[in-house]
């Protein structure tokens, strides 16, 4: 019996296509309609379209994207990054379960509101822990957080549809730029964003509320700038809904009298109801304020030129700040293909996806390569746990982004260029298929030469959750419509890649060196960072540091530069213990070797690697056993299973570490750990499996005496759930707040005497010491 | 041609040749378990690799295409080191039974999945054989033994373990009840002019001279009694081993060409030198004796017997074995009588100037226990028959339907790849440990309709060639890969069977599995079959 409506799927392919590459859009337009994947669906496909049911059934159930079971109402994605991993997103997501009473084994609720799911990443590191309820985002969503959240959702939903912002008729007072980017969303910008477009359009203010790109301070946002009437910035940090009002009433007048009238008798009314208006005054950001200087002062904006000015989307604002200007050198015959490969061979630039390859060689492959169809594809994969700097990008410099790709398209002589964006990044799709469609609304694609003379085009297609597309052959084959298998280099893809057709394959961020590097030119380039990885790298700086962001430095900084003078450092009385740089592909500093310089060079030298970004920061409560741990946990989940010494190696790598964490190592494990790591690092087929031990063995390298800890029971950084116990300490006052927030009932209700935990019962959630206001919870770890 | 060394040594191959093709040339085997001629390289096992022009990268030999100058290191060390490690990751996933464990236990390692299966298709004489291999005197044991073999039996905790000792004490007794003629006698192979002496006619010694005659050696069996048995005829009660069936089976060992010296007493009759002096071997059986330093002995000794080495039981002097009570206590006759097997096995070595390695253990991964699902999977199909109780009693043994229904019992679980298993026989070779990296297993499972295909997810390597195979055999399901990473296994689509999926590729996809995760269930004929009550409740469908 069929019980879904198979005219929907006949649309979706007479939509999306019916050849067997699009396989992939095909299930994800299913999926966008039914939320799952009907059996029927699946079945009808096979009958219509030229997609073979094995590739079906190999493609719907190798990308995690897909489910084959229907889901709740709504869809909750608890972030395992690891930014959110460091703050506690395991235990966030147990205390989500236990709030929704989800059975064990189960990811929906009884009632079949919500399911639950773990993602890899949803790159708002500097936030975390991360939630995502359907489309809105929770920032800071520790486990003690969660039930307001759910709460603050249910009340969004029954209160739906927030006052859009009005474009005043007249003539604009002044402005009001805020960023909207997916990780200020989670800090509450969209609400901010709805409140001062409530409260300018509430006395018909001819104010503009503009959105803006990334201001990378993440640490602070919401950020305002506001331009006044009178043409002077003032800056405003962490500006909640609440504070909107005062913010507009602060710097705009209402034009008619009726209007001023009006707004006076409701301040009035707000005094005399106890509401008065929070003064805004104290979220003034100066310009000197050091921590914005030091968070600033080391950066260098390449990639991210006009950081936090102009709105993303705005094509016109784009064009007014040099852009188009490279490439329009380009197409109106001031550079030949041939000049731009020299000056991008001569700059010096190298790969910032992580493998560091000069970039300017690969171009001349392609160039070379004889064949007449080519392909540029802009890698938008960003699946590390713990970077988000494409994402960023992709949102805030889509134009950037696009310039790059048709450089690159130029220079290689493709008639075709394919944006392959990661599954989990809807915003970043949404504004590069906005931005594809101004660029193309303008003549500019009309005007890009191609080889056969045929119309060049940009295509956006989405992955569907799955890290090893990063990986460029396993993403050509998902491209294709397959499983994302990596396949064995040589021959590689600037010879043979999508279609067999040499294929250019860059990241986003390489691409969007292009426009500056050739407007500025290759000396001008090489003015920037060291001798051997010229210009600047993006960072996700997250962690446990003071001021996380998006932030780009010219290579060379030192890690303890960046930690201390952009990041200001880790938190109170904490220590500065390692950094992780490269995600699950890198590996831990210690702060001992802090002054390493940051290039490709001497990061692999030291045991890391640049990666594509992702910088966090640990400090002493971070256990460097649990975070080797937690990368492999990532890593063989996201091994796609070809090779044995990846699909089987990662599994028994994590077998051993589990173990250890767990307070059940034994004698020898260690070795063996490391014996494995070798061969899994040399044995594996693909980038995947080549670097996955690398989180092991730097850890090992640098903090072997925390593994020895654990086999002797002891968890120094007090993390590992089975190696710990929480004490009530001299602080506490009996204050109860931990009794009644404690989910397993294991604090006894005993007003004014001091607490004492059960330790049979405590599941070691944290809830307590989170909600002690007295710091009277310690965890301790010995045996 | 082009110029490459191979672990240094130099050859000329053709362009386009591939590592592992240019190693056979040198008569070098490189292990492989996802490569197969004519298929595209699926670089999945990594079982293949090598190093190339030093650089310390392992990369596979099956899909790596000579260079001109090309340094390949391939034995070395830490290039054998990955391979073993390889398929001992393989191998820690690897969800079956080599052997039944019924066989791995006994000490004799009989096959006993075989005789049982023999014995339910009616070829009684062929159960012979087989029981006969490892065991010469299963009559005997048939009613001595207390069958450890039982205990390890994989039904046991389904309802009761195969009665297998009386199984074998079957073929044995319906054999014995022929005329000596008719008898099974094994051949004794051409005759090696060497002459071999044992010290002892009881179970080691009886074994030791049977599988000698095999060889073709010839040997007389020394006994201090009158009658052979050693403690078979003097230590157990005629009511548990009447003394008709011990003859009977001496008899036939008799028949073979041994020739038995009684009455001759070590240390009194003959001597250890003298026997020396007139023989080219000679095997000490003599059981248990208290006083040890009577006997004469010129090898070394211990406190509890003749001093011999672990696996080939040879003793300081090259010609002279020892086997049984003669070097430590012998409680169980079974495995008294596998002595006597590797003896003569140690002994022919020896005689044909061959390195003295013994029997050398079999490679052979073990499931452990297994729960209620997977047991149900072993039973899918067979008799659903409580354990039989021969209706004479116990005593009596089993009378031909009851051995032929008891037989239908046997769940048949070793490895049903038939010995054609291309990992057994490499991490054989590796010298792997199936436990190194031992974890989290899969569930072992058995996907089938009689006659059909069989399928076992669970030892799958995901080597990819089936799904190769079907895809360029344009079969119009097909099976593809299910799921990722770890969890990764073969499947069809829309739940539909494994034959469906592979169709008419079903017979290439077969012969190239390279485990036993594929094979063709072998069907009765039908005329032969007995009816039987079988069980079908599980599900049958594929993954």
């Amino acid at each position: 019996m069929s019980t879904i409506d198979l005219h929907k799927v006949d649309r979706i392919i007479a939509r999306v296509g019916a050849t067997p590459d699009a396989v992939i859009p095909i299930l994800q337009a299913i999926q966008d309609e039914f939320h799952y994947l009907p059996p029927e669906a699946l079945a009808h496909v096979c009958t219509v379209t030229e997609v073979h049911p094995s590739a079906v059934l190999g493609v719907s159930t190798f990308y995690d994207q897909f489910r084959h079971q229907p889901c709740g109402k709504h869809l909750i994605r608890v972030c395992h990054g690891t930014a959110c991993h460091v703050k506690g997103a395991e235990l966030t997501q147990e205390a989500i379960e236990r709030a929704l009473n989800v059975p064990d084994g189960d990811d929906t609720d009884p009632t079949g509101a919500y399911t639950i799911e773990p993602v890899a990443c949803l790159g708002c590191c500097t936030l975390a822990p991360v939630v995502q309820i359907d489309e809105s985002i929770y920032s800071g969503q520790t486990s003690g957080a969660v039930e307001s959240m759910l709460r603050d959702f249910e009340r969004r939903q029954q209160s739906a549809g927030a006052a859009a912002p009005a474009t005043p008729a007249g003539g604009a007072q002044g402005t009001i730029k805020i960023c909207l980017d997916s990780c200020c969303v989670a800090n509450g910008c969209d609400k901010t964003h709805a409140a001062l477009a409530a409260a300018t359009s509430r006395y018909r203010l001819p104010v503009i509320v503009e959105r803006v790109g990334c201001v990378s301070m993440c640490h602070r946002t919401p950020m305002v700038k506001v331009v006044t009437p009178g043409g002077e910035t003032v800056v405003y940090d962490s500006v909640t809904a609440e504070l909107a009002r005062s913010l507009v009433d602060r710097h705009f007048t209402p034009t008619g009298l009726w209007q001023r009238l009006r707004r006076g008798a409701s301040n009035l009314l707000d005094v005399f109801a106890g509401e008065a208006k929070p003064p805004i005054e104290r979220r003034e950001v100066d310009a000197r304020d050091p921590g914005v200087c030091g968070f600033m002062g080391r950066q260098r904006h390449v990639v991210t030129e006009h950081l936090g000015r102009i709105d993303p989307l705005d094509y016109e604002a784009y064009i007014q700040h040099d852009g188009m200007r490279a490439l329009n050198r380009c197409l109106d015959g001031e550079l030949t293909g041939d000049e731009v490969i020299h000056t991008v061979v001569a700059s010096g630039l190298r790969g910032r996806g992580g493998g560091g390859f000069p970039v300017g060689r690969k171009w001349q492959i392609v160039r070379d390569a004889p064949s007449s169809t080519k392909y540029v594809v802009c890698n938008g994969d960003e699946g590390d746990p713990g970077a988000f700097m494409d994402r960023v990008l992709l949102e805030s410099f889509p134009y950037r982004v696009i310039e790059g790709v048709c450089i690159a398209a130029f220079a290689v002589g493709a008639a075709e260029a394919v944006f392959y964006i990661r599954a989990e990044y809807p915003k970043a799709v949404t504004s590069i298929r906005h931005a594809i469609d101004q660029v193309a609304r303008c003549g500019l694609l009309d005007r890009m030469p191609t080889p056969n003379g045929e119309p060049f085009t940009l295509t956006v297609r989405q992955g569907a959750g799955a890290f090893v597309c990063g990986e460029e052959t396993a993403l050509i084959a998902s491209l294709e419509g397959k499983r994302g298998m990596p396949r064995r280099r040589p021959p590689y893809p600037s010879e043979r890649g999508l279609d067999g057709q040499p294929t250019l394959v860059n990241n986003v961020e390489t691409l969007a060196n292009l426009p500056w590097l050739l407007r500025n030119g290759c000396q001008a380039f090489k003015a920037i960072g060291t001798p051997c990885s010229p210009g600047t790298k993006v960072f996700s700086l997250a962690g446990k540091v003071k001021r996380g962001g998006l932030i780009e430095v010219p290579t060379g900084i030192t890690v303890r530069q960046v930690v201390d003078e952009v990041g200001g450092g880790v938190g109170e009385g904490r220590t500065f213990k390692a950094v992780q740089i490269g995600g699950p592909s890198g590996g831990c500093l210690p702060a001992s070797l802090a002054d390493t310089p940051i290039d490709f060079d001497a990061l692999q030298h030291a045991g890391a690697i640049m990666g594509s970004g992702g910088l966090v920061v640990l400090d002493d409560t971070d256990c460097m056993v649990d975070l080797a741990r937690y990368f492999l946990s990532f890593t063989q989940d996201q091994s796609c299973g070809k090779c044995t010494f990846c699909r089987v190696g990662t599994r028994r790598m994590l077998d051993i570490l589990d173990r250890i964490c767990a307070g059940e190592g034994r004698r020898g494990d260690l070795e063996v750990l490391e014996q494995l790591s070798q061969q899994v690092m040399h044995g594996s087929l693909c980038g995947l499996g080549a670097t996955a031990p690398n989180p092991v063995l730097s850890t090992l390298r640098y903090f072997r005496d925390e593994y020895e800890a654990h086999l002797e029971g002891r968890c120094p950084a007090g993390r590992c759930k089975a190696l710990i116990d929480y004490r009530i300490n001299d602080n506490c006052i009996g204050c109860t707040i931990c009794a009644q927030n404690c989910p397993a009932d294991a604090i006894a209700l005993t007003p004014y005497q001091p607490h004492v935990i059960d330790e049979a019962k405590c599941t070691r959630c944290d809830v307590c010491r989170g909600v002690c206001p007295h710091d009277a919870v310690d965890v301790v770890s010995f045996k | 041609m082009l110029r490459i060394t191979i672990d240094n040594q130099p050859l000329e191959v053709p362009e386009g040749t591939t590592v592992l093709q240019a190693a056979q040339r040198l008569g070098l085997e490189i292990p492989s378990l996802c490569h197969r001629e004519g298929c595209e390289a699926e670089n999945a096992c990594q079982v293949c690799v090598v190093r190339v022009d030093g650089n310390p990268r392992f990369v596979p030999s099956c899909s790596t295409v000579v260079r001109d100058g090309m340094a390949v290191e391939s034995e070395s060390e830490t290039v054998r080191a990955a391979r073993r490690t390889a398929i001992e990751l393989l191998l820690s996933d690897h969800a079956g039974d080599c052997a039944a464990p019924c066989k791995s236990v006994c000490p004799a390692h009989m096959d006993i999945p075989k005789m049982s299966d023999q014995i339910r298709r009616r070829d009684f004489r062929g159960a012979l054989e087989t029981v006969k291999a490892d065991i010469p005197l299963p009559a005997v044991l048939g009613r001595v033994c207390p069958a450890p073999c039982e205990a390890g039996c994989r039904r046991k905790p389904h309802d009761a373990p195969v009665s297998i000792c009386l199984l074998k004490r079957f073929v044995a007794d319906v054999d014995l009840e022929r005329e000596p003629d008719q008898q099974f006698t094994p051949p004794t192979g051409e005759s090696t002019g060497k002459r071999v002496a044992v010290i002892g006619s009881g179970p080691t010694g009886l074994s030791a001279a049977y599988y000698l005659r095999q060889r073709g050696h010839g040997c007389v069996v020394y006994d201090d009694h009158a009658e052979p048995g050693g403690a078979l005829r003097y230590a157990v009660p005629e009511d548990v081993l009447e003394r008709d069936i011990l003859d009977g089976e001496v008899d036939v060992i008799r028949r073979m060409g041994v020739v038995f010296e009684m009455n001759k007493a070590l240390g009194r009759d003959i001597t250890l030198d003298g026997l020396c002096a007139e023989f080219d071997a000679v095997v000490l059986a003599f059981g248990k004796v208290d006083a040890l330093d009577a006997l004469g002995l010129t090898v070394q000794t211990g406190a509890k017997g003749v001093l011999v080495h672990r696996t080939t039981w040879q003793t300081d002097r090259p010609s002279v074995f020892a086997a049984g009570g003669a070097v430590r206590m012998a409680k169980l006759a079974v495995r008294s009588v596998n002595e006597g097997k590797v003896v003569a096995a140690s002994v022919d070595q020896y005689l044909g100037g061959r390195e003295v390695v013994g029997v050398p253990g079999e490679f052979s991964v073990n499931m452990g226990r297994l729960d209620e699902d997977e047991l149900a999977e072993l039973m899918y199909g067979k008799s659903l028959s409580q354990r039989t109780t021969p209706a004479g009693g116990l005593g009596r043994g089993f009378n031909l339907d009851e051995a032929v229904d008891e037989s239908a019992r046997c769940m048949q679980c070793s490895c049903t790849c038939g010995g054609d298993c291309r990992m057994r026989r490499y991490a054989g070779q590796y010298e792997c440990e199936p436990d190194r990296f031992r974890g989290t297993r899969r569930k072992f499972k058995r996907v089938y309709r009689p006659g059909q295909v069989v399928y076992e997810p669970g030892k799958c390597i995901a080597c990819g060639l089936c799904v190769q195979i079907t895809r360029r055999a344009g079969e119009p399901l097909g099976v593809s890969f299910v799921g990722r990473g770890f969890d990764v296994e073969v499947g069809v689509p829309f739940g539909r069977t494994i034959d469906s999926g592979l169709g008419k590729a079903a017979a290439e996809c077969v012969a190239a599995c390279p485990t036993g995760a594929l094979y063709f269930d072998q069907p009765d004929d039908p005329k032969r079959l007995v009816p039987l009550r079988v069980s079908a409740n599980t599900k049958r469908t594929s993954a």
